[in-house]
């Protein structure tokens, strides 16, 4: 007994050692950047970072990475001046866009159109509204120099908030015990992979096992309709709030949207006080493939090919630059 | 509880280590905590059908006794009826039970008769009923012929009826193999727990990266193939051959593997019949524990091969129809089990039904001959055709998947219903048949390697590949559980 013990410990642990060395020679497992908070309390990627980024199983999605020295995933580096034509992107992961090589992002898809423009992207995973006006309000003086801004938004989950706040469990992956078993690949592989999952959920009902369970209510129609109506109430307050605490260009900025999933309500406050939006809805929906990747909601390099001829066909509707 | 859950994986090692280091010291106490093991594993899936099992193993128990002490034939003959008529009873009620009404109804519908109510019942198939009815049906079956001595101890027979390994999918298990095992004190031996653990690591393996990686694109194909063509049709059910073999022989290793931890062996339920060079010998690789079963209490009941040829050709039907309907209330079964009785008649007739037996492919030699090559072929072809029967929901669905492949004579590739890529599957099945062909010579030993270094590696790339074809989100459930 105590022989097959000892052995099957061991073969384990053999056999761990060697999966590591798979996964880092076929570069299964995908790399994170380190996250900080720099000194007007925007929370970014630490500068000049490279690695990939790898979605499935068996590598179906991979990428190559470049941090900038300002803290955004990006071939250039962000130097806006007077003289130069600038755009800037900003938001979540959709226009980080780790799912793609960073020197065919969306960014440099709209340059390659419009050549005389620089694209910047600051674009950070988890980025709400109120993460992006904070952002560009605390580098206001880099940001008035950039010709146009255009804001990416998902109306029920970017609004959320009515107004910045760190977000600490963003922060929390940087922890020591986060740091020490990301250093293992095999780990990353298998957490990303959802074969940690089930492990995980069992230490959380172990864990709640003797809190007292939550009773579940059934909510019928006409309650759904009315917290659907709050929540979208809620949601067009904590605009205002933003945009009033933290200001906004009308002029220069450029909300990024898909109307399918955004509220009537929130879309006609747009255009009765003249903000100006991107809709993408109607080019994904007449698209013939798919816009999103296999293993996960983001775009594939299809979506990011519509988002882009979206974004250059707004630029020269309001005359940004001529032809 | 599933094989391939992490209940299990929790659950096995606490069994193991209880049962060889606080249980281990008096066989009765052996066989209690079996069982009270057994009865956890499967209440936890659902334990108001723990007392059908409990039901069927103390009516087996007594009846036994009772066949044995009586010298009447006719008494004799009268408790056995009253141990099939309940263990089918119960078969017939929870599993067929709504196939006869549905019939009845259509059959009715025929002659214009519409019947408004049909009294069918909303019950669920308690899991593994096909399998354990026919185990305590054996026990009777083999007192009654005199096989078998019953045994005076009912936590032995309790334990036999619902050993947690091959209680919801068998191997199903003769009471002269199994329960001779439990009545007598195991020891723990080395050699045969790291045999269990190379089959259970081979059936996860069968299970998780075959049988699951392929069923989105089963399932797509047999769900809509009124939108495809005769390629993917026979792409489709060549893949759920593999699936389904994978499936189920890697639940058996499972079984098997683990039974081997508690040091019982259980009999081997597949042996490779990918490699079969005619159908009779795929039978005899094919879910053998359930062959063996209707051989020894159907077929030869009925007299086998030793009566006329026209006899035998009638039981052999027999048993393929009886067969195919123990896997479902459903004609689709009943019609897969006539076309493998079609298949096998003239391979009998032809007196070549056991010209296999006991040989294997290529024997002797590193590659199989070119004759042994489109024999392989020829058998995987004709059993692959009869699982289009097999996986669809009805006989309608069968016809019209056939009548589709006919209509639609045509070549298109195949996308994934994920977008995945094909190719990685393919070569997936390539490199398991290539493997398989390998270690053919025992099912009972995947890793038969001299180099302990080879064995090294063929363990990380076995649990390589389940990593790599992990998939969180498809239903994990063993297919001959709905059995």
């Amino acid at each position: 007994m105590k022989k097959l013990i000892v052995k099957s410990i061991l073969y384990v642990f053999l056999i761990l050692i060697v999966l590591e060395g798979l996964v880092r020679v076929f570069h299964l497992g995908k790399d994170t950047p380190t996250r900080f908070l720099d000194e007007y309390k925007v929370e970014k990627w630490k500068p000049n970072q490279n690695g990939f980024s790898v979605t499935g199983n068996r590598r179906q999605n991979f990428s190559e990475y470049h941090i900038n020295t300002t803290g955004y995933n990006s071939y250039r580096e962000f130097t806006p001046t007077k003289d130069k034509i600038e755009v800037a992107l900003v938001g979540d992961s959709f226009i980080e866009g780790f799912h793609q090589n960073y020197y065919n992002s969306i960014g440099k898809k709209i340059e390659n159109v419009i050549p005389e423009i620089e694209v910047y992207e600051y674009g950070y995973a988890g980025y709400d509204f109120a993460d992006q006006l904070h952002l560009v309000h605390s580098y206001a003086s880099q940001f008035d120099l950039i010709d146009h801004v255009i804001l990416g938004i998902k109306f029920s989950n970017d609004l959320t908030r009515a107004e910045y706040q760190v977000v600490n469990s963003r922060l929390a992956l940087e922890s020591p015990i986060n740091k020490m078993l990301k250093k293992s690949k095999l780990i990353v592989y298998c957490k990303s992979i959802g074969i940690l999952d089930p492990p995980q959920e069992l230490m959380y009902r172990l864990i709640n096992i003797f809190k007292p369970k939550k009773k579940t209510v059934a909510i019928d129609e006409a309650e759904t309709l009315r917290i659907k109506k709050e929540n979208e109430e809620k949601y067009l307050a904590n605009f205002k709030s933003l945009v009033s605490k933290y200001g906004y260009d009308k002029k220069r900025f450029t909300l990024l949207l898909d109307s399918r999933i955004t509220s009537p309500l929130f879309l006609s406050y747009l255009e009765k006080n003249g903000f100006n939006y991107i809709d993408f809805s109607a080019s994904f929906e007449t698209s013939d493939r798919s816009t999103t990747l296999i293993y996960d909601r983001h775009w594939n390099n299809h979506g990011r090919d519509i988002i882009a001829k979206n974004i250059t066909q707004y630029l020269r509707d309001i005359n940004f630059i001529k032809n | 509880m599933l094989f391939n859950s992490l209940d299990f994986f929790i659950f096995l090692p606490v069994v193991f280590v209880l049962y060889w280091f606080i249980f281990y010291k008096k066989i009765q106490v052996q066989n209690l905590f079996i069982l009270i093991a057994s009865y956890i594993f499967y209440g936890l899936w659902d334990w108001r059908f723990l007392f059908l099992i409990l039901a069927s193993t103390v009516v087996d128990f007594f009846i036994g006794q009772t066949i044995y002490t009586n010298d009447s034939t006719s008494k004799r003959k009268a408790w056995l009826w009253v141990s099939v008529i309940f263990n089918i009873g119960l078969l017939g009620f929870f599993k067929y039970y709504n196939f006869f009404i549905g019939s009845w109804v259509d059959f009715l519908s025929v002659f214009g008769y519409e019947l408004k109510s049909t009294w069918t019942l909303q019950i669920i198939l308690p899991v593994g009923i096909s399998f354990y009815t026919f185990q305590t049906m054996s026990y009777s079956l083999d007192i009654y012929y005199k096989r078998l001595t019953p045994t005076k101890n009912f936590i032995a027979f309790a334990t036999f009826v619902s050993f947690f390994p091959q209680l919801v999918a068998g191997p199903i298990e003769r009471a002269s193999n199994l329960l001779s095992q439990i009545t007598a004190k195991r020891f723990f031996n080395y050699v045969q727990c790291t045999e269990g653990l190379k089959l259970i690591l081979w059936g996860l393996f069968k299970k998780v990266v075959i049988a699951d990686s392929i069923a989105p694109i089963v399932d797509d194909i047999f769900l809509n193939y009124n939108d495809y063509s005769a390629s993917t049709l026979i792409l489709g059910v060549s893949l759920f051959s593999f699936q389904v073999y994978g499936d189920f022989s890697g639940y058996s290793d499972i079984a098997i593997g683990t039974a081997k931890l508690f040091g019982i062996e259980l009999m081997s339920n597949f042996k490779f019949p990918t490699f079969s060079r005619n159908v009779a010998e795929y039978w005899q690789r094919w879910h053998v524990s359930l062959s063996t079963w209707f051989r020894h209490y159907v077929y030869i009941p009925l007299g086998g091969s030793r009566v006329s040829k026209l006899k035998s050709v009638r039981n052999i039907i027999i048993i393929f129809l009886v067969s195919g309907f123990w896997h479902g209330a459903n004609w689709t079964f009943i019609v897969w089990g006539a076309i493998h009785a079609a298949l096998y008649i003239p391979v009998f007739l032809m007196g070549r039904n056991r010209i296999y037996m006991n040989t294997v492919v290529a024997e002797n030699r590193w590659f199989p001959s070119l004759t042994e090559i489109s024999q392989i072929l020829l058998t995987f072809i004709l059993v692959t055709f009869s699982r289009v029967f097999f996986r669809s929901e009805s006989i309608t669905d069968a016809f019209g998947f056939l009548e589709q492949i006919y209509a639609n004579f045509s070549y298109e590739t195949y996308q994934h219903p994920l977008g995945y890529r094909m190719i990685d599957y393919f070569i997936l099945l390539g490199l398991f048949v290539l493997y398989e062909f390998r270690i053919r010579r025992d099912e009972r030993a995947p890793f038969k390697f001299k180099s302990k270094i080879v064995r090294f590696v063929a363990y990380t790339l076995v649990i390589l590949g389940m990593l790599l074809f992990f998939d969180d989100n498809i239903d994990r459930s063993f297919i001959y559980f709905q059995f």
